[in-house]
């Protein structure tokens, strides 16, 4: 009776058979099935403590980054933005400056001036855009917003204004001459 | 009269279970602390706040220190080693 009712648990599942791993491909790869899901306290414990590490690891490589970033102090040339002096009034251009990796963005306001800031909003780095309609700059991730002639925090979570680029008309051309970061702190 | 003798076998295998759990809770609340702590380190270096920076590595440092101390050193008492080898609680409580 006792085997009968084995019998039909084996035919019935081949759970059993996967378990006892019995496959000549099986065999290749042998590991023990039943405790395969079973994770000790001792296991999770040094778990936690590895996962522990890689927390304290990452803050620290994480601050250890941005205060490099900070330390180097970076010299802008001039460079002359591409397709400036055709902008439209209340409209805006992206360029890349000081380098190919900064984006940014230049805005023509209605009055006809021109204004250019970095692109990476003050809270987390999303890139910010010109709205014609409120003719200001917003932040779409955290609704923030900015001013669009001095890129003042207008509100929203941003702790400081934008990143001021300096334009210049030199002949017809608008130069973006520097790059000033506004607000926060300098490492030490 | 009752706290003079010494613990059975399923009451010492309970208490060291207790501790067992304490300990897993502690480091799960550490690692949530921990986390909270890289997420405010991104928040700052990203708001170009350094001066919390060091003051939050440090945090996330003595988080990691009270991790290790509880995986070395925080034993039940019944698997507590000294230098004449493992003490057991029913021992120690004659």
């Amino acid at each position: 009776m006792k085997n009968l009712n084995e019998t039909i648990k084996r035919v019935l599942s081949d759970e059993n058979d996967v378990r006892a791993a019995t496959a000549p491909y099986q065999a290749e790869f042998p590991y023990d099935r039943d405790e395969e899901a079973q994770v000790t306290r001792r296991e999770f414990c040094n778990f936690l403590g590895l996962t522990s590490a890689a927390l304290f690891l990452g803050a620290g490589g994480f601050a250890a980054k941005a205060a490099l970033e900070a330390g180097n102090f970076e010299s802008f040339s001039p460079a002359q933005i591409a397709g400036a002096e055709i902008l439209a009034p209340n409209s805006a251009l992206n360029f890349n400056y000081p380098t190919e990796r900064d984006s940014a963005i230049l805005i023509r306001t209605a009055d006809g001036t021109y204004h250019a800031y970095g692109q990476k909003c003050t809270h987390l780095a999303c890139p910010v855009y010109y709205s014609r309609d409120h003719q200001r700059l917003e932040c779409p991730c955290h609704e923030g917003a900015f001013d669009a002639a001095t890129g003042n925090v207008l509100y929203g979570p941003p702790p400081r204004s934008l990143d001021v680029i300096e334009v210049e008309a030199r002949d017809g051309q608008v130069w973006a001459i520097g790059r000033k970061t506004s607000g926060g702190e300098h490492a030490s | 009269m009752q706290a003079n003798t010494p613990p059975t076998e399923r009451q010492s295998e309970r208490h060291h279970a207790a501790v067992w759990q304490a300990r897993l809770i502690m480091l799960v609340m550490i690692n949530i602390a921990q986390l909270w702590i890289l997420a405010a380190t991104v928040d700052a270096a990203l708001a170009r706040h350094y001066s919390v920076l060091l003051p939050l590595v440090i945090a996330s440092g003595v988080c990691f220190v009270i991790t290790l101390s509880i995986i070395r050193w925080w034993r039940p008492t019944s698997r507590r080693k000294t230098s004449s080898g493992y003490i057991r609680a029913s021992v120690k409580n004659r």
